[in-house]
């Protein structure tokens, strides 16, 4: 099983929330096993739309914890992304990483999946837990897949925040569904071992180049109001008693 | 089930028809509108806005049109009322959304206050041409329901009967009214809250480890849980089985006949009888038939008190739900009367519908008008003279120049053949 | 040449515009509401396309869709009035297409941050070689004053008619951790330093962004009370202050609260044709 699922199973299990709460959101679809093992309700949605799928799912029940993963590294679903940050959208965002870079450290990759093709790399990626910093995350970290320990850890954390959560995770090929026992070994070993983990840097300094490492740790941990309680408190303040805030008691049918 | 006095504001107003969607909705029970503003459905998500927070509903509104729609499926899921709110270039966005909606049934209603296209268009004027846009917009087999009021009145009643419709079936329902009708004032009457009948939510009570959430019911269409009370959910978008897991090879046998494409299909179909909704109106002794929908409907009754002022037999059928199409009523009319006058703000979607549905028995005369504005009444009548007198059998659709067509091409321009 | 001096060097200066070349006057008068900042911003415009000496044939100006939309509809170049929030997108078409091209994006804060969100932090990853004038009036104009994703916290507008609940985006900042390199922000009072940095930022590869913070008299002044474009003005002189170099993070926007201006960010980044055509050079040599 990918490594990623595992870890966050086991992650929920860590942070000792009520699986029946959880709600995955991904654009990816999963093995109907996995999520029957994980014990959480699961929506696979079109491509990109995870973060705004989860976005009406916590609105419309704010007792959920929503989890979205992407798969599809920020391009489609990009903006989902820097506004659910924006607006503090309590949610934790798995971010699928896949990338591919000839050359990581000065040393040529191995071989990329096949299906990619060599002229496709040349454009910058995404500084991705940068971008949800400044955005307004208030957790965000980067984690190799075969960090497995750190990543569930991480996932604990971040299923305890209350905002919005970014984890990175570097990861060949997101092919969860087809193939999963057949996961690139040899690339992701690479990963890790050109990989340096700094907790608390600052996100500027941890955008992956050729030629340095690969910067993992958690690098965001900050308390920022959630949309939700920023929602109740503004509206509370202005209307009084005629609102009925949303959440907890909220008279909702 | 009665709606909830506190959703529902009730008096008579004067008021527009996009307010009036706004105070349908919240009577309706919406709990959640995933909106993004434009122009001219804009009023319906400010009223919602307005008037949500003291029924213990949200309005967001989202970064575009693409995040509104599935936020709003996000939270027809976690087990609330929910519509979205758009107009021509949002409504084009959302289409690949719609099919995602049909295939994980989640209920929602969209709100689309048509207007001039193509593209940015006219904004601020009337439109009928995405008619076609709501039944056939996302790729893939699928039904859905549409409806077009005619008056705000109509605005407030049907985008309550729309949610209900949208939870009996579990299908995207849209609510397709033109610029006009949004954007006209008119005296609305809110009834009480006891007067309101509205759908609850088809919610499975059955033992938790039994629920599958894709087994369909008698009228095939399957009860509904909330994510998060522990019925471990897989929802997908691929094809899936009864479970909801995906169905990786289609042939496999025995799964083959469970495919839910022919159930989503056949849930609308199978049930059209019920859905569709049609007034009809000197049909007895009709020798043409008017067949109109939306704010067209409105214009063409004067068509037809000047037409019948010069002893025509006119009939007056309004279709106020367009999808699923009336094929049977069409077909059934064809073979009583000499011709069909479809008069709609676009070149020709529902007249080629009509078209079908006559299998040749009749005539059939498109009265076109291309948006921004509505027809002149003049042309209607025109148009039913022209066909009460044809004799001919014309085998397609005839489309008749109406005044401004004659205006805006004055001497026409030759295609190079 | 400057604006002024174009008079003198025509005929009947009564009868020509100073800026003839460069608005279409066929389609004046404009849409613009008074008091608005968007009019004041385009003759900024006007002057710095003067300045930065670049062949005007050889531009284009893309626009989205609302009042800020409208711009490209009045300025004299090659002007493509496109969909709500693809305007980069488009531009971007026309740049990787034919790259001698000088592309401009004119568009307000709900066209480029909102719907156009994604488009605007992927063009600035990608540095394509473009200059985005973001002209910010906190709220949705065209439309009626809907909550934008600029609205400070607490400001009123007609979808947010209790407050608003979401904290605004720091445009600068946004475009800086995307990878922009030119960053900068005026208000449409800074008509001058506006008007330098076009011309500056026209001439620069790369993806550089340029906001400017306009008064809506029309929406966002009068659902907040805070008077007509002028006062809107006098607050903004009162208000601003200019710090060059300030670290983008600090550059939030509250509701009325001082306002950072200056220019932030003016680095060197490979661009995009620059990445692609050494990336291309370099594969083709490996094949052989």
């Amino acid at each position: 099983m990918n490594p990623i699922i595992t870890a966050f199973v086991n992650g929920i299990k860590k942070s000792g929330l009520e699986l029946s709460n959880i709600v995955v959101v991904s654009d990816i679809p999963f093995e109907p096993e996995v999520i029957k093992e994980a014990g959480v309700d699961f929506f696979h949605v079109t491509r990109g739309r995870a973060i705004a799928f989860g976005t009406g799912l916590k609105l419309g029940n704010p007792d959920l914890k929503v989890v979205a993963f992407i798969g599809d590294l920020m391009t489609l679903g990009g903006n989902h992304l820097v506004h659910s940050g924006r607006r503090n959208m309590e949610m934790l965002v798995i971010c699928v990483n896949n990338f591919i870079y000839k050359e990581i450290a000065g040393t040529p990759a191995p071989s990329v999946s096949p299906g990619f093709s060599a002229f496709s790399t040349f454009e910058r990626p995404f500084n991705a837990p940068h971008l949800a910093n400044s955005c307004g995350a208030v957790y965000t970290a980067r984690w190799t897949a075969l960090h497995t320990n750190e990543l569930e850890n991480s996932i604990a954390n971040a299923l305890d925040k209350r905002g919005f959560s970014v984890i990175e995770v570097l990861s060949p090929g997101p092919n969860f569904y087809k193939e999963i026992n057949q996961v690139d070994s040899e690339l992701l070993d690479f990963y890790y071992k050109n990989s340096v983990t700094k907790n608390n840097e600052d996100t500027r300094n941890v955008e992956i180049t050729p030629e340095e490492k690969i910067v993992t740790g958690e690098f965001t941990d900050k308390e920022k109001s959630p949309f939700i309680d920023t929602y109740n408190a503004q509206l509370g303040k202005i209307l009084g008693d005629k609102f009925i805030p949303l959440g907890g008691q909220s008279g909702r049918d | 089930m009665k709606a909830n006095p506190r959703d529902v504001n009730t008096g008579t107003y004067y008021m527009d028809g996009d307010v009036a969607a706004g105070y349908g909705a919240l009577a309706a029970g919406c709990r959640f509108i995933g909106g993004y503003p434009i122009t001219p459905s804009t009023e319906a998500a400010e009223t919602f806005a307005r008037i949500a927070p003291q029924a213990g509903a949200v309005f967001i509104q989202m970064e575009d049109e693409l995040g509104s729609i599935a936020s709003v499926m996000g939270a027809s899921w976690s087990g609330v009322k929910t519509m979205t709110i758009t107009s021509g270039p949002g409504y084009s966005l959302m289409m690949e959304a719609i099919g995602l909606g049909a295939m994980i049934e989640a209920p929602f209603v969209i709100l689309n206050i048509q207007r001039g296209g193509p593209s940015t268009g006219v904004p601020t004027k009337t439109g009928q041409a995405d008619m076609m846009q709501a039944r056939w917009g996302s790729h893939g087999d699928y039904e859905v329901i549409a409806i077009a009021p005619d008056s705000p009145q109509e605005l407030f009643d049907y985008t309550i009967k729309a949610f209900n419709l949208s939870e009996k079936y579990r299908c995207p329902v849209m609510i397709m009214a033109d610029e006009c009708v949004g954007h006209m004032s008119e005296k609305v009457v809110v009834p009480p809250a006891e007067e309101i009948e509205i759908e609850p939510r088809r919610f499975y009570n059955g033992p938790k480890e039994k629920y599958l959430p894709f087994k369909p019911d008698k009228d095939l269409v399957p009860k509904m849980v909330k994510a998060g009370d522990g019925y471990n959910l897989y929802i997908t978008g691929l094809v899936h089985d009864e479970k909801g897991y995906p169905i990786k090879n289609q042939l496999e046998k025995g799964k083959r006949q469970k495919l839910p494409t022919r159930r989503l299909v056949d849930k609308i179909r199978l049930n059209a009888d019920k859905i569709i909704e049609l007034t009809e109106e000197g049909m007895d002794d009709a020798e043409v038939v008017v067949v109109s929908y939306g704010i067209s409907y409105r214009v063409a009754i004067r068509g037809i008190e000047i037409a019948r002022g010069k002893g025509i037999k006119v009939g007056n059928l309004r279709l106020i739900t367009v999808w699923p199409f009336p094929d049977k009523k069409i077909s059934e009319l064809a073979s009583k009367v000499k011709a069909f006058v479809v008069p709609e703000i676009n070149y020709g979607q529902i007249v080629f519908e009509v078209e079908r549905c006559s299998h040749g028995q009749a005539n059939v005369v498109l009265v076109p008008h291309g948006g921004a504005g509505v027809h002149n009444p003049e042309d209607i009548a025109e148009a039913i003279e022209y066909a009460v007198n044809e004799k001919k059998k014309i085998r397609k659709v005839v489309e008749w120049k109406t005044r401004l067509e004659k205006f805006v091409f004055e001497g026409g321009y030759k295609l190079n053949k | 040449m400057e604006p002024l001096k174009m008079i003198e060097k025509d005929i009947q200066p009564m009868d020509v515009h100073p800026m003839n070349d460069i608005l279409r006057m066929d389609r004046l008068p404009h849409i613009w509401c008074p008091g608005c900042g968007i009019g004041t911003a385009v003759t900024a415009f006007a002057a710095g396309l003067d300045k930065a000496n670049i062949d005007l044939k050889k531009t284009c100006i893309v626009s989205g869709i609302g009042c800020t939309g409208r711009v490209a509809g009045y300025i004299k170049l090659d002007s493509f009035h496109t969909t709500h929030g693809r305007g980069i997108a488009f531009a971007t078409g026309i740049k990787v297409a034919n790259p001698d091209l000088k592309v401009i994006v004119f568009s307000g804060d709900g066209d480029l941050i909102s719907i156009g969100g994604n488009h605007f932090i992927h063009a600035a990853r990608r540095n394509v070689n473009m200059l985005v004038i973001c002209i910010n009036n906190f709220i949705y104009a065209m439309t009626g004053g809907q909550v934008a994703p600029t609205t400070p916290l607490a400001a009123y507008a007609t979808t947010s008619p209790f407050g608003c609940v979401e904290p605004p985006f720091n445009i600068p900042y946004l475009a800086d951790s995307s990878g922009a390199v030119y960053v900068a922000r005026w208000t449409a009072l800074h008509v001058r330093r506006l008007t330098n940095s076009i011309a500056e930022a026209l001439n620069k590869p790369g993806f550089s962004v340029i906001e400017v913070i306009s008064p809506c008299a029309m929406y966002y002044s009068r659902i907040n009370r805070l008077g007509d474009g002028l006062d809107m003005m006098k607050f903004y002189h009162d208000n601003s202050e200019i710090r060059h170099g300030e670290d983008t993070k600090n550059l939030d926007i509250g509701f009325q609260t001082k306002i950072i201006v200056g220019k932030f960010v003016d680095r060197e980044r490979p661009t995009y044709m620059d990445s692609y055509n050494k990336w291309l050079s370099g594969t083709k040599k490996a094949e052989k």
